[in-house]
């Protein structure tokens, strides 16, 4: 935090290289909003030079996710909101980082077309903010993660360096892919602000399915036979409820084919003793619920298929919902009242090759540790530091308090 | 004629002895006649000769390798089957060769969580064939996949021809045992999605052994398809054929694979394996794969797309033996080139798909103005090219005219918005384009991520950068690094 003295001072500075109506100052933090890279970059070296800590912010959904920290300096991304290009017969689109996910898709849907995740917060959560988390959702099965998706990247690094990587074809292994290391950086490394993303045609047809059971056992049994049937499936999630637990399932295939693909998946849950009923599809939105439930512990659990229905009947006991995907990514809320039991669930995770991570701690909570990097922790500080030396992007919001 | 390696400065006697400790007295080489083996890899127009060739049995020997050449700054490189295009695998001169031969054994299968942990030296082949009868394969699929080994492709981010549906070797990698340049051993990635912090195996794959080594990898399998279809479809343009992929895409079929070759491709295909292909100016290969019905109905749909751009053939390959044999005439392409010239430089440009005529007619005319043939096999459905240039070495400068046209076929690939790699990766073949594709500020930003992982310079030193560059060292014009001033460091 700058001394009260030099207030006066950076504001004028950085008034200087945006604009006066572009800044505001509250509290002691400033707030500024850039246009496009050029301005980024000179906030970064003023920033850099100054030691004067900044927070890259989009739509704000998800500030609170990692651990808590107070910055001098909010950089806000409202103003670089184009799709700058979409060039759809490559299937491929470059966005600016402050563009909100569904302005994207919307433009996208135009041709058809997507981007082909489904994070939290679609309407004002932003490109950047979405990257920077790596948030991904029911449609990573089929499609991938962020990492798949992204082609290639515009970054401006603490010393104000622009630096792209990647490039706006799909195939490509020219260089290291920095993209990756950006996404899900929490904005610890540089600050996103233009990404290129692969394309995929927004599927013309999609029936979603729901199979309920008390037990969790049999429809995990069911979720890995589904794994290795021949069945179109985009999307499936084990879905906790208050009296037992369901499985989704969303075929997208052509419509001759649902047909035949149904009778499928009714066969095999019959074998299970299981029966499939039709499901509303806003199903796939259900993690988003859980999401605004502030009172309650927000989790991210990762493990292997096979041990969703023992963590999921874990989480239960713990008087918690859970929705897992089936490629093992849980989101889970727990009440406070279990919060004592989330250090021992971290460890059975950690022993099962899996991790837990705290989205969100409910105010006035002791604060739980999350799984951290285990050996590598040493190497990402280091990486850390040539990124950001004098540490003032973002510092200690990450794991391990990078 | 190819020259013949420098003689390696000589490793001292004390090192020779320390390393030959680790792996005993069968696990190293030093018999000069015998380095010559490892003197080059797939780009056989480099060659440099090493001091030491090691070929431990375990991660253990590996670290141990690693840790002596960090004490002494000994330049290493990792190699599988040396089959890599771009010279990735070349030794650095005074440099040693860790060969991962002995490090071959699947260790793990877990088909309901479709994942197997694998040693760096395991051939990506055989992988789908421990898995198959499972119902499973190992989706990437280089040419070479019968011989090279998946550390070689984790190294370079293999590709192939199916890529376009099932992505690349990054896709299917899920984590990996990794010994770092300065002798620690980490775990990058995890077995489970989304390890905490950042992603070290994404940035890993693909640091074409720049980063550390491998000594075992995870990797997903893929639930092989319900059924399969080939389809050859004979044009008498590649134009008309690249027409025909886009008209594909645009339907939002996601085909397997979509593979283009020209006349000479064809040909040389032919005299080679016989895969009994029209003969065409341009010919189309589409292998969809899913569940049977919608196999069918997008097979119909394709077939009407090639017939409406002009193809006057359109063959489906009806049985198992048939589409193997399609598929060999395709990834016997690049060897197969040597019977249309006594030698060729492969190439493995990638431009926005669309791009294609426009490229291809680039391609030609510089071609002509040089005097030398150029032949295409292209996996079109993704943009990426394999030009082929061929030339006669023993004609003089001939191979410094191939040469130069291969990298302006590169050059022109970025100009129009694409990449100088697709596959391949930069290696020592295209470290100068790599400075033409990316500006010094991007250049510099991935020095930070090499320096922290090998501050030493010693992993695969002097590769896929346009220039060694020590850690620390301040982009501009050029000046002496602090080390090299004193000495204790130079340039090579």
């Amino acid at each position: 935090m700058p001394h009260s003295t030099n207030l006066q001072t950076f504001a004028d500075d950085l008034a200087a290289i945006i604009g006066p109506e572009h800044l505001r100052v509250e509290g002691g933090i400033f707030l500024v909003a850039p246009a496009n890279n050029e301005e980024i970059a000179a906030i970064l070296r003023y920033a850099n030079e100054n030691s004067i800590s900044i927070t890259p912010c989009g739509g704000g959904t998800k500030q609170r996710w990692g651990n808590p920290i107070q910055t001098s300096l909010m950089l806000h991304m409202h103003r670089l909101n184009s799709v700058r290009e979409h060039t759809w017969q490559d299937m491929t689109c470059t966005v600016e980082a402050g563009c909100t996910w569904s302005s994207m898709q919307f433009v996208l849907a135009e041709h058809a077309q997507f981007v082909a995740l489904d994070p939290v917060w679609p309407d004002r959560a932003t490109i950047g903010g979405i990257a920077a988390t790596n948030d991904s959702g029911s449609l990573r099965l089929r499609y991938g993660s962020l990492r798949d998706l992204i082609i290639g990247m515009t970054v401006v690094l603490a010393d104000g360096t622009i630096a792209r990587s990647g490039g706006k074809v799909v195939k490509n292994v020219a260089g290291y892919d920095l993209h990756k290391l950006m996404t899900g950086a929490f904005g610890t490394l540089g600050i996103i602000t233009e990404i290129t993303f692969r394309l995929h045609a927004i599927p013309k047809h999609a029936q979603t399915f729901t199979i309920s059971s008390a037990a969790p056992e049999p429809l995990g049994q069911l979720l890995l036979k589904i794994l290795d049937s021949h069945l179109s499936t985009q999307s499936l999630q084990l879905r906790s409820t208050t009296n037992g637990f369901n499985l989704d399932v969303r075929l997208a295939t052509l419509p001759e084919v649902i047909h035949t693909q149904a009778s499928s998946l009714t066969a095999l849950a019959q074998g299970l003793h299981l029966s499939v009923a039709d499901q509303d599809p806003n199903v796939w939105t259900a993690r988003q619920q859980l999401f605004d439930q502030p009172a309650s512990f927000l989790i991210k659990a990762t493990m292997l298929p096979s041990d969703i229905p023992r963590i999921a009947a874990t989480i239960q006991n713990l008087g918690g919902t859970s929705i897992t995907q089936a490629t093992g990514i849980m989101t889970a809320s727990i009440p406070v009242s279990a919060s004592s039991r989330l250090a021992s669930l971290r460890q059975h995770l950690e022993a099962l090759h899996g991790c837990l991570i705290i989205l969100h701690s409910p105010a006035d909570t002791t604060p739980i540790t999350s799984s951290s990097p285990t050996d590598t922790l040493p190497l990402m500080r280091e990486i850390k530091h040539r990124f950001d030396p004098n540490h003032i992007l973002n510092p200690g919001r990450f794991l391990g308090g990078i | 004629m190819l020259n013949q390696s420098p003689e390696p400065p000589a490793m001292s006697k004390a090192i020779l002895a320390d390393l030959q400790a680790i792996v005993g007295a069968d696990g190293i080489i030093i018999e000069r006649n015998q380095l010559q083996t490892y003197e080059c890899d797939g780009l056989t127009a480099l060659r440099t000769l090493p001091a030491a060739v090691l070929l431990p049995r375990s991660r253990e020997e590996v670290q141990a390798i690693i840790r002596i050449c960090a004490t002494h700054r000994i330049p290493f490189v990792a190699r599988g089957a040396g089959t890599g295009l771009s010279g990735g695998a070349l030794p650095a001169l005074g440099g040693i060769v860790i060969s991962f031969a002995r490090m071959n054994r699947i260790l793990s299968v877990d088909i309901p969580n479709q994942r197997v942990t694998v040693e760096p030296g395991v051939i990506n082949a055989h992988i789908t064939q421990r898995v198959a009868p499972f119902g499973y394969f190992y989706a990437p699929d280089p040419s070479s996949q019968s011989v090279c080994t998946i550390g070689g492709n984790v190294a370079e981010n293999a590709g192939g021809a199916h890529c376009l549906k099932y992505g690349f070797t990054t896709t299917h990698v899920l984590a990996l045992e990794v010994i770092l340049p300065t002798g620690e051993f980490v775990h990058l990635g995890s077995p489970t999605a989304d390890a905490p912090g950042y992603d070290l195996a994404g940035v890993f794959v693909g640091s074409e052994g720049t980063l550390g080594v491998a000594t075992a990898i995870t990797l997903r399998i893929v639930k092989k398809a319900e059924t399969v279809q080939v389809l050859l479809a004979a044009y008498n343009s590649i134009a008309a054929a690249g027409q025909t992929v886009s008209d594909i895409i645009a339907t939002s079929i996601l085909p397997a694979a979509m593979e283009i070759m020209d006349r000479l491709s064809i040909e040389a295909a032919e005299a080679s394996v016989h895969p009994n292909y029209p003969a065409c100016d341009a010919l189309l290969l589409v292998e969809i794969d899913g569940p049977i019905v919608e196999v069918d109905l997008h097979m119909q749909q394709v077939r009407e797309i090639c017939r409406k751009n002009g193809a006057w053939e359109d063959r489906l390959a009806q049985t198992e033996l048939e589409r193997h044999l399609v598929w060999k005439g395709r990834k016997a392409a690049f060897a197969a080139a040597g019977r249309l010239s006594p030698n060729y430089i492969v190439q493995d440009g990638v431009i926005p798909r669309t791009k294609l005529p426009i490229l291809l007619e680039e391609i030609g005319s510089m071609a002509a103005a040089t005097g030398l043939r150029v032949t295409n096999v292209f996996h079109a459905g993704d943009g990426n090219l394999h030009p082929i240039v061929l030339y006669n070495a023993s004609i003089p400068g001939q191979e410094e005219i191939a040469t130069d046209l291969s990298i302006r076929i590169l050059h022109r690939c970025v100009d129009h918005g694409g990449s100088i790699t697709g596959e391949h990766g930069v290696g020592k073949e295209k470290q100068q384009a790599l400075g033409y594709m990316y500006s010094e500020p991007d250049l510099n930003t991935m020095q930070l991520v090499r320096c922290a992982f090998d501050p030493n310079h010693i992993s695969n030193p002097d590769k896929l950068f346009p220039r060694p560059r020590l850690c620390g060292e301040k982009s501009g014009p050029y000046t002496p690094h602090p080390l090299e001033t004193a000495g204790v460091a130079e340039y090579f």
